[in-house]
């Protein structure tokens, strides 16, 4: 419009003023995070526990179809929280399968979710040492930091180092039509009103095929559209055990599919077209919902990074920082889902901003160790692991230099309710050398994320096979069967469990 | 008596048998023939017409030898090849593991069982009582289920079904159990085995007598019932063995004891819709655990609407004309006058006060082999008994009763006796265990107080965690989960952890192989979290 140049230029007038104080004065915070996600808060809250200045600025662009909402960031607004509940209440769907219930009638959650995360929100920020401004900010010098509100009112900010935590945001593919007019994300599912009826959901990334678990799970006609690998840089035998189960679970799946265009038809459906890559075919359906799930790109380019030097890979678009999270301009740190190569996970935003925030103000040498991340995939099925995969492993050490132990096993509230465990599978990498250190566990079965930490926590203290083996196991559990495994893969023998 | 022979064995046994019958009483042209072949002659029936060649000067007596020879020969060596080497007393978690181990690395084993393979474990303990558990959730999450949008209205439950179910695994369980062993070339013996009075340790089973140069015990143990002396009436209660036995939920039960066993049963009959008390004998349940868990237990157990009777005993059981028991219960609460009330109409009443270990019928005291007071089988780490060549593993040992830990201690014992690993035994510290409640416990290592006697108050440092699940945001029903790490010396070492809350009880296994290990809380901050679960608060705690 008219008017930006004109503000913009009123504003870089202002900052240059503050500027010329800011040399002479010391900045007005200590630490200024920009977003108040998982990272940014950790980073925070703990600058503010050594009794340092911070504020935080956190602002929610909507998304395309509208959804906005507060602080918190994607984990407990669009994320792992409400995508637990999903999963939980999906769980209990198929709980009555079990029971034998026919009839099951699923409403969306969708509400208590977000009202009772309010109540999870309050504790985020306890003391008023951290100072909250919802507005959105970008450099105007690199210790400046312009701040916009909604209505558009302009604040100033200065500090003496800044984290950039401001994360990342769903993909829509670009060269699809109708994909941003019709389609929804991750950042809409979780508010929709009303049940999504038949969806389809594009990619195979474990957000696209944990949201396809929870709609197939709370009895929703569900498609997963994936153009090539499920879960990819995860290992690839257990990614085809998670979707082989959903699968019999009832997930749809369309293999080797790539959408070419998405309309509206008159019933208010949409119409989705897309080419069969292995038949050469173009194919067409109609359904409710069409969720993205084709990755998640960082908003940088609001945060005019360029005019402070902060770099970033042009490619991604996110921020390169090293070991110490410091990106190329010194004072100025980033956390989370916004920098290059890292894990897109929570709890690594929030253990990585939290020892940043130690190295800057206590003292703290101690930086962030990225090996060894656990993480669950809560598919219908779970999926948790720790460590190299097999075909990371083999790539590292050489088919010879490893041992994959393994077993097929199958969960006592499988057997008796007589559910199909084809697919209740774990493998552990080991070095094949003497000591058999543990390179990577994988786990899919019931309850895999709680199974999986107290593994990840030996495996960072460095467990070997032999130790494994030491510990006593837990009777009837699914967890022991991880201190059982004996048979390797190598010797080709039948890896099923029998009894105890 | 010797042990059956493998089949190449009997074959060479019978064939032999078969060419002496011959020689002996065959068609004559048979038994020239052999006779020739023993005398190193061509067969007069295949030389016939052809002059017979040089004759040997004819030795029947030589001959005679040889054969008798060849024949001693064979069946002296194939009765040795099949003389046991390790004969297992008792089919449980125990002895079925000791004796695979044992047959893995060669040895000649039989075991002995008088009822169904598996034990205490299959049958009437950790795995029925999972399923149990199991449904008990079920029926918790059926409470929730309106709260995560699902509509069920008129949800019944049929004890029936899944009383035949569970009884149709279990039986499945105890095929491949027996399947197992005869892949093994285990040899199973049915009957009741003991001791005889034989100068070598001699097991009798059905009126033959077995032995080998290693004998295990693997009895295990059974619930104990007070007797009738003590609590007139006693009797007329059950235990956790017909507990698995009871065709039809219970409208009104009364559990006794404060264990494990206790806890869960009434857990999971309360959860399923009986009317449960539970009576314990001083003011909160599993009292040898870490005191966060004996207390948040009891109070759980309230909140899922056990009645606890705290400070309570049973006097006296009687049966009313309707088939139904009351039971008089002496409430004596510390520095309150002792109650007596009448709990009417009682359709179950089971006693969980403990088990016996299963050594009085074995005869023992014939081989020398020393037992307790209570009767458990004294062994060292080892799990030598006092008698040599007589080992004792699992319940009937009296220490850790627990699946695994037999488990474990039987291959050990295997691996030291045939697989030449003359050390092996079992670290008997940091067994982490799982009770089954609502929600389960999980517990390894020292309690606080065991923490602070072994390393003093000052080198001891609690860590504590109280806060609701993710599952129970959005539900009604609340349940929290507590958690606690209790940590020694400077280093702050992982000496125990106890936690109750969902999840905990798959929770526990890889903080159990860590602890083992000798994780710090700084090995544990050290550990990224997994977002969102119950177990990252373990690795998140301030």
């Amino acid at each position: 419009s008219a008017a930006s140049p004109g503000a913009w230029r009123g504003a870089a007038a202002r900052c240059r003023t503050r500027r010329g104080c800011a040399v002479q004065r010391k900045p007005e915070y200590d630490l200024l995070v920009i977003g108040g996600g998982s990272g940014g808060l950790a980073c925070a809250k703990e600058a503010a526990q050594f009794g340092r200045k911070v504020a935080v600025l956190d602002y929610v662009e909507p998304s395309p179809p509208g959804t906005k909402w507060g602080l918190g960031g994607t984990c407990v607004n669009v994320g792992c929280i409400p995508k637990k509940l999903m999963h939980q209440a999906a769980l209990l769907g198929s709980a009555l399968k079990d029971a034998q219930i026919l009839s099951l009638s699923a409403l969306f959650l969708f509400h208590s979710c977000s009202s009772s995360l309010n109540v999870r929100l309050c504790c985020f920020l306890p003391n008023r040492k951290v100072k909250y401004f919802n507005v959105k900010g970008s450099f105007s010098d690199p210790h400046t930091i312009r701040g916009l509100t909604k209505g558009g009112k302009e604040t100033i900010l200065t500090a003496e180092k800044i984290v950039i935590a401001t994360g990342g945001r769903p993909k829509y593919p670009i060269h699809v039509a109708g994909a941003l007019e019709y389609g929804i994300t991750s950042d809409d599912l979780f508010w929709l009103k009303e049940s999504p009826g038949k969806t389809l959901v594009v990619g195979a990334s474990y957000i696209s095929l944990e949201c396809a678990g929870f709609l197939t799970g709370i009895g929703l006609d569900t498609t997963v559209m994936m153009r090539s690998i499920p879960l990819r840089g995860f290992d690839q035998q257990m990614a085809s055990l998670v979707t082989e189960y959903m699968e019999s679970y009832g997930t749809k799946f369309l293999k080797k599919c790539i959408p070419t265009k998405v309309e509206k038809l008159e019933s208010n459906r949409l119409q989705v077209t897309w080419k069969n890559t292995d038949s050469g075919t173009e194919e067409t359906d109609s359904f409710d919902t069409v969720m993205w799930a084709v990755g998640r790109a960082p908003d940088t380019k609001a945060l005019n990074l360029e005019t402070v030097g902060v770099k970033t890979n042009s490619e991604t678009g996110k921020i390169i920082v090293d070991a110490r999270e410091a990106t190329s301009v010194p004072h100025i740190y980033a956390v989370g889902d916004i920098t290059e190569g890292r894990p897109e996970l929570t709890p690594t935003a929030i253990a990585a901003g939290k020892l940043l925030a130690q190295r800057l103000f206590g003292q703290s040498s101690e930086l962030m160790d990225y090996d060894n991340v656990p993480t669950t995939v809560f598919t219908p099925l779970e999926y948790g692991c720790v460590g190299l995969s097999e075909e990371k492993a083999v790539q590292c050490y050489g088919s010879d230099n490893i041992e994959v132990y393994h077993a097929y096993y199958k969960p006592l509230e499988f057997t008796v309710a007589e559910r199909d465990a084809t697919q209740c599978y774990m493998k552990m990498v080991c070095l094949r050398e003497r000591e058999q250190r543990i390179l990577g566990l994988h786990f899919i079965g019931p309850n895999a994320g709680e199974v999986i930490q107290g593994f990840a926590l030996g495996i960072k203290c460095g467990a070997t096979y032999p130790q494994l083996m030491k510990t006593i196991g837990i009777h009837p559990t699914c967890a022991e069967e991880i201190t059982k495994l004996h048979i390797t893969k190598r010797s080709g023998l039948d890896a099923t469990v029998t009894g105890c | 008596m010797s042990p059956p022979l493998l089949p190449s064995q009997l074959f060479l046994c019978y064939f032999t048998l078969f060419v002496v019958t011959l020689f002996f009483w065959g068609p004559d042209k048979v038994r020239r023939g052999l006779w020739d072949m023993l005398m190193y002659r061509s067969p007069a029936w295949s030389s016939q017409g052809v002059p017979a060649g040089p004759k040997k000067p004819p030795s029947e007596l030589l001959g005679l030898q040889i054969t008798l020879l060849c024949l001693g020969a064979v069946l002296s060596r194939a009765m040795a090849a099949a003389a046991y080497e390790l004969l297992v007393l008792g089919g449980g978690s125990g002895g079925l593991a000791g004796a695979r181990r044992a047959a893995e690395l060669g040895a000649r084993v039989a075991l002995v069982e008088p009822h169904r393979l598996g034990g205490t474990c299959v049958n009437v303990g950790c795995v029925p009582k999972k399923v149990m558990w199991n449904a008990a959730v079920h029926a918790e999450f059926i409470h929730d289920h309106p709260d995560y949008g699902f509509e069920t209205s008129g949800v019944r439950f049929n004890w029936r079904t899944i009383k035949e179910k569970r009884d149709a695994y279990v039986r499945r369980l105890n095929e491949i159990y027996e399947n197992n062993l005869n892949k093994a070339r285990i040899d199973i013996i049915h009957g009741y085995g003991k001791f005889t009075a034989d100068p070598e340790p001699t097991i009798e089973v059905n009126g033959k007598k077995y032995t080998a140069p290693h004998i295990l015990i693997a009895t295990g143990g059974f619930p104990s019932v007070p007797p009738d002396s003590e609590v007139p009436g006693a009797s007329l209660g059950i235990t956790s063995d017909g507990f698995f036995e009871l065709e039809e939920l219970p409208r009104r039960s009364v559990i006794v004891g404060a264990g494990y066993i206790a806890v869960e049963i009434a857990g999971i009959l309360s959860t399923l819709g009986s009317k449960s008390s539970l009576l314990i004998r001083r003011d909160k349940v599993l009292r040898t655990f870490d005191s966060l868990i004996s207390t948040n237990c009891t109070q759980e157990l309230e909140n899922t609407g056990v009645e606890v009777w705290k400070h309570s005993r049973v006097q006296a059981v009687t049966k009313s004309p309707s088939g139904l028991l009351e039971v008089t219960v002496m409430s004596s609460a510390p520095g309150h006058k002792p109650t007596m009330e009448v709990i009417r109409d009682v359709d179950c009443l089971l006693w969980a006060v403990g088990r016996e270990p299963n050594s009085k019928d074995l005869c023992l005291d014939r081989v020398g082999v020393e037992v307790d007071a209570r009767g458990h089988v004294v062994v060292d780490k080892f799990q030598n008994t006092s008698r040599k060549g007589v080992y004792a593993v699992g319940d009937v040992c009296g220490r850790a009763l627990l699946t695994p830990v037999a488990i474990a201690a039987g291959r050990k014992l295997a691996i030291r006796l045939f697989g030449g690993q003359r050390d092996a035994h079992l670290d008997y510290s940091n067994i982490p265990t799982v009770v089954f409640s609502h929600p389960p416990i999980g517990t390894v290592g020292l309690t606080e107080d065991e923490a602070i006697f072994a390393h003093g108050k000052d080198n001891v440092k609690i860590y504590t965690t109280s806060f609701t699940p993710l599952y129970h945001a959005v539900t009604q029903r609340k349940v929290k989960c507590v958690m606690k790490l209790v940590c020694a010396g400077k280093e702050e070492k992982v000496v125990g952890l106890h936690m109750q809350g969902l999840g905990c009880d798959e929770m526990l296994q890889g903080f159990a192989v860590a602890i083992k290990m000798g994780a710090t809380k700084a090995d544990f901050d050290n550990t990224v979290a997994i977002h969102p679960t119950s177990a990252e608060e373990l690795v998140t705690m301030r």
